[in-house]
């Protein structure tokens, strides 16, 4: 018990260090106006992540699942997905219009049906920025709404 | 002190599989079929047909979860037109469609539908009728919208029935608020309803003059039922519904009745984790059926007429999630054999038995199917 506390203790330290010099960090880039930008959009983007996760619970998480594995054979898996990372516009495009047809996802082909969903821009590219960066999915670009509108029928 | 543990907890694990059912009942999934059949194409090239029935000289009247009410007869489609202002987000669409059983003396079809009426952001369902006239839809009252208005994207429900003494009964689901609605009979949402044709409230409704009360609701802690139909026999409301992650279960209608949900359940969160430790408790009631894993059951038919004697009174359920039919054999109130029926279809949207005695299937991305027997 005596040890595990002790563990503890360092790790919660070493966590501690590790944020504070991210906020050091962030304090001398934000001097620039480049780091400005950035820090603002990744505001943005926990902004859009947390309302898309409100997305996510509501529509989405029945088939694909809460881990994003979804379901083999019946609905593809988001998370680690070859499609969120090389096909960025066919993704936005099937959260917008529903998705139907065969399509193949990390090897494996799925022909479902995916129904228009009725989200706004806004939520596409919530629950696009969600989906792209949870689980261990990383995505250097924001989907922005005009990404979104740009992309049509 | 180890040991003792060791046995207690075999205890209790034991004395829980004998009080609780297995999955599926421990009945197996058979792919061998009882009845010899075909499937043939009746209408192509549907989005998402959600609900169908037949009008007195055949014609199919389907209802698009777009929102477009479809009129088919001798391989034409007609888009019915003047139909209610549909709320369209995730699972909330044009839902259901049912006649009266007097439909041929009055003419009423009923219809669910989500709908953004009244305040607040969002929709919820709604229970409406209205006459066909030509092609179009004439004479529509709304007869119950469930309230608040929500942009939950799921559990809108909703499937309709009618039973043998002319009451309607429909569904509407959770509307994503498991931990508020299901359980309080002051607020829609989980539960079954019953009123009169003509949207009334049965003066014998269960929570009739209790305070606060929703009075049109006739049973409650459902999450989302997308299937219901009257048992041709014993002429009770049976309905199915979606669990979360396993825990999909086919109820009997009682009146006034706990179905329990989200208190007992045999699923768990979409995430894996557990939201309660109980299957069972005093005062609720146990499914006659339940699936782990979920097949997603959506349209459910008892198998009525004359086509398919070796299937006759027993259940048909849709599977969203897997592509088939499943066929619920029925030794009285007792699901006693599980059958695969068209396997490989594709997303099973409904399932009702036509006036005809066929079997057929709605398909989302497809259309619809039906069975013959060979």
């Amino acid at each position: 018990m005596k040890k595990l506390l002790l563990i503890a203790t360092v790790f919660a330290s070493l966590v501690a260090c590790k944020s504070d010099q991210k906020e050091e960090n962030d304090q001398s880039s934000g001097v620039k106006l480049g780091g400005q930008k950035t820090s603002a959009s990744k505001a943005d983007l926990k902004a859009s992540m947390e309302r898309g996760e409100e997305v996510y619970t509501s529509l989405c998480v029945a088939c694909h699942m809460g881990n994003g594995q979804g379901v083999k054979g019946a609905f593809p898996p988001l998370d680690g997905s070859n499609w969120l990372t090389e096909k960025r516009a066919e993704s936005i495009h099937s959260v917008k219009y529903g998705q139907q047809g065969e399509i193949v996802v990390n090897g494996e082909t799925y022909n479902g049906v995916m129904a228009p969903l009725g989200l706004s821009d806004q939520e596409v590219a919530d629950v696009l920025n969600y989906v792209m960066n949870s689980w261990s999915n990383t995505q250097d670009k924001m989907v922005t709404v005009e990404e979104v509108k740009a992309v049509t029928k | 002190m180890r040991f003792f543990l060791l046995i207690v907890s075999a205890a209790v694990l034991l004395s829980c599989r004998s009080e609780h059912k297995d999955p599926n009942d421990g009945l197996a999934l058979d792919s061998g079929t009882t009845s010899s059949y075909r499937i043939e194409t009746v209408v192509p090239e549907l989005n998402n047909p959600w609900g169908m029935t037949w009008l007195p000289d055949g014609a199919m009247l389907i209802t698009e979860k777009s929102g477009e009410l479809i009129h088919f007869k001798d391989g034409k489609k007609t888009q019915i037109k003047d139909t209610p202002d549909i709320y369209v987000r995730g699972q909330g669409g044009f839902l259901d469609v049912v006649l009266h059983p007097n439909y041929k003396t009055n003419g009423w079809i009923y219809f669910t539908h989500a709908s953004s009426e009244g305040g607040g952001e969002g929709g919820n369902t709604k229970l409406i009728r209205a006459k066909l006239d030509g092609d179009r839809l004439t004479n529509i009252e709304s007869l119950y919208k469930a309230t608040p208005n929500t942009t939950k994207g799921q559990h809108f429900g909703s499937r309709i029935a009618f039973d043998k003494e002319g009451y309607l009964y429909f569904s509407v689901g959770d509307r994503g608020n498991r931990d508020v609605n299901p359980q309080d009979i002051g607020r829609d949402g989980g539960k079954i309803y019953r009123l009169h044709d003509d949207g009334r409230i049965p003066a014998d409704n269960p929570f009739v003059g209790v305070s606060g009360a929703k009075e049109a609701v006739y049973s409650y802690g459902h999450r989302n039922p997308q299937g219901m139909d009257l048992h041709p026999i014993t002429g009770e409301i049976w309905t199915h519904e979606h669990g979360p992650k396993g825990g999909d279960e086919v109820n009997i209608i009682k009146k006034g009745a706990n179905y329990g949900w989200p208190v007992i359940s045999y699923g768990v969160n979409y995430s894996g984790t557990s939201f309660t430790d109980l299957t069972e408790k005093e005062g609720m009631e146990q499914p006659v059926h339940y699936w782990v894993p979920s097949i997603a059951p959506c349209g459910m038919a008892f198998v009525t007429g004359d086509k398919f004697p070796a299937w006759k009174n027993q259940l048909l359920v849709g599977s969203l999630k897997f592509n088939y039919v499943e066929l619920l054999k029925l030794d009285g109130n007792k699901v006693v054999g599980r059958e695969k029926i068209a396997d490989g279809i594709g997303r099973v949207r409904n399932v009702r038995v036509g006036p005809n005695g066929y079997i057929y299937i709605a398909l989302e991305g497809q259309g619809i199917v039906r069975l013959l027997p060979n």
